[in-house]
């Protein structure tokens, strides 16, 4: 008699267990579950400040190494992690179900990426990198030579060991702080595919830098990268908000570049700690949505006046509109405040278009006269920044013209004729009464 | 000499105007200023029309053509009352003015209606 009730208990128990787990939805952007993809396992240990800061930020990561058959993303269709990390620069072949186009699902469904080349880098690698829109040199073993930038050092005199600061200039991406200390890398270079337009590169090399063999003599033909076309690391983010960091470099995440110092050749600067991890760290809250990530709700608009919103104007009104921006500041969202917020009223072609003016609290707000022309117009709403998600809203709002009983009753330039009609009236008597009692 | 021989005629035709004029009854004489009245305000209202425009161009016809009317309809209650004329010997003037009296009735309504 107690079975069945116990079962049934069980039942609704085991039914409220996917709410339990906490994880990446329009409420809560953050990703928590992150796989690690590594190609040896040591690099747990050889990288561990990098995944000890993401562990810190309350991130659950899964380490498993590339060839490991039970690598999965997705089971019975759903995903089954937030984000990825592909630690996995000589890996042909992922173990498991997961490939090429695996991991660009994963990216299509609007989860985040990040992939690390390295000399030798796999085709698998160069693939999934090309998919987003970034080219690796053709060359293998070519790798990114700078005499001029390098990192001064006593050992490596090949100087494949470079010194960049030329960042992305974004404190949504790179924080608010400014990184001081040059970045060291050393690996492989990409361009950026001149077709996409939503790739940047988060740290370029300089016009002195180029990508070659350092073992091999020098081609006569000149290098097919160079200069400041060489991206060391790139960011996409996608119009789903997916966001996905691809760097040439996987020394670039050890804790042995972490911690080095670091001098740039030709300057006198000399920094106890390379800029690596402030990099790194940065780069990869604003990759895990912890900055950047904005929100539009409440599109309002209403008549003057009025706090209902009507289904139609007419021509000539005054309406005000607002909308509230908030941003996701990793625990919370939090009001946005920008002063670059506009407005479109649309019909083919902006009517009318304003810059929205803000509380500080988020509430962007402004009002506009409708213009003189009737139609189905909209408000539309596009906000495009370096950094953040874009915002497109619109919505529809058909525009009358007057009824007949809204003209006014009476046109000023037409009172001579009023004048002129009525004093016939008033002759026409006049003349009749002299008329008629005329001796 | 030809020039003042011109401008002698010219004042001895003005004169003989005048004076035959003169001679015309009362009642003719006050129909004659009703009509010279309406017939003014036309030509001040096409004045203000071609300085403004033409924006509200159904009171504009409307004023206009109160005005004519009204002049169209005093030039034929003149007709109807001259003495001298021989067609309407046998039309009594009172009932050239009644009818005078519906057809500007007539005309005042169309005129308020079209007005806007």
């Amino acid at each position: 008699m107690a079975a069945p009730k116990v079962a049934f208990l069980l039942l609704n128990l085991i039914s409220i267990l996917p709410l339990l787990v906490s994880s990446f939805s329009p409420d809560r952007p953050t990703d928590r579950r992150i796989l690690v993809v590594l190609d040896d396992l040591s690099l747990k240990s050889s990288h561990s400040l990098f995944f000890s800061s993401l562990k810190s930020r309350g991130f659950d990561l899964d380490f498993k190494l590339a060839d490991d058959p039970a690598i999965a993303v997705k089971r019975y269709g759903q995903y089954m992690y937030d984000g990825l990390i592909l630690l996995s620069p000589s890996t042909e072949r992922f173990g498991g179900s997961l490939d090429v186009e695996g991991v660009l699902d994963f990216v299509d469904s609007g989860h985040d990426l990040i992939v690390s080349a390295d000399a030798n880098a796999s085709d698998l690698i160069r693939n999934i990198a090309a998919e987003c829109g970034v080219d690796f040199d053709e060359d293998p073993s070519a790798v990114i030579v700078d005499h001029s930038s390098y990192a001064v050092s006593e050992t490596e005199g090949d100087h494949t060991l470079i010194a960049a600061d030329d960042f992305i200039q974004s404190d949504v991406i790179l924080g608010n702080k400014k990184i001081e200390a040059t970045v060291l890398f050393k690996g492989i270079g990409h361009s950026l595919n001149p077709a996409n337009s939503m790739v940047l590169k988060a740290l370029s090399a300089s016009p002195s830098s180029y990508s070659t063999n350092p073992s091999s003599k020098l081609s006569s033909q000149p290098p097919s990268l160079y200069g400041t076309a060489i991206s060391l690391v790139s960011v996409v983010q996608a119009r789903n908000a997916a966001r996905i960091m691809i760097s040439g470099s996987l020394d670039m995440f050890s804790n042995r570049l972490f911690r080095a110092g670091v001098q740039k050749s030709g300057s006198l600067n000399k920094y106890e700690k390379s800029g690596n991890e402030q990099f790194i760290t940065e780069l990869s809250k604003w990759i895990f949505h912890e900055r950047g990530h904005l929100k539009a709700v409440n599109l309002r608009h209403n008549k003057v006046g009025e706090s209902e919103e009507p289904s139609m104007y007419r021509i000539n009104d005054d309406l005000e509109f607002s909308v509230e921006i908030f941003e996701w500041s990793g625990s919370s969202w939090v009001p946005h405040v920008s002063k670059d917020v506009q407005v479109q009223f649309y019909m083919m072609s902006p009517y009318v278009l304003k810059t929205l003016s803000t509380n500080g609290k988020g509430l962007y707000h402004t009002s506009f006269k409708v213009p003189d022309v009737y139609g189905v117009f909209q408000f539309k709403v596009e906000y495009q920044k370096l950094g953040y998600t874009s915002l497109s809203l619109s919505k529809q709002i058909p525009v009358r013209p007057f009824k007949h009983n809204e003209y006014e009753r009476f046109i000023t330039t037409a009172f001579p004729y009023y004048g002129a009609s009525f004093s016939m009236m008033a002759g026409f008597f006049i003349f009749s009464g002299v008329y008629l009692y005329n001796k | 000499m030809g020039r003042s021989a011109a401008t002698k005629d010219a004042h001895a035709l003005f004169h003989s105007l005048r004076s035959a004029y003169a001679a015309t009854p009362n009642n003719l004489k006050i129909i004659d200023l009703y009509i010279l009245f309406a017939v003014a305000t036309a030509v001040i209202q096409v004045a203000y029309m071609a300085i403004v425009g033409s924006f509200p161009f159904n009171s504009f016809l409307s004023g206009v053509l109160s005005c004519v009317g009204t002049a169209v309809l005093a030039v034929s209650l003149r007709i109807q009352v001259n003495k001298d004329n021989k067609e309407f010997k046998d039309l009594p003037p009172e009932r050239a003015f009644a009818d005078f009296v519906l057809c500007n009735l007539v005309l005042h309504l169309v005129i308020i209606n079209f007005l806007g």
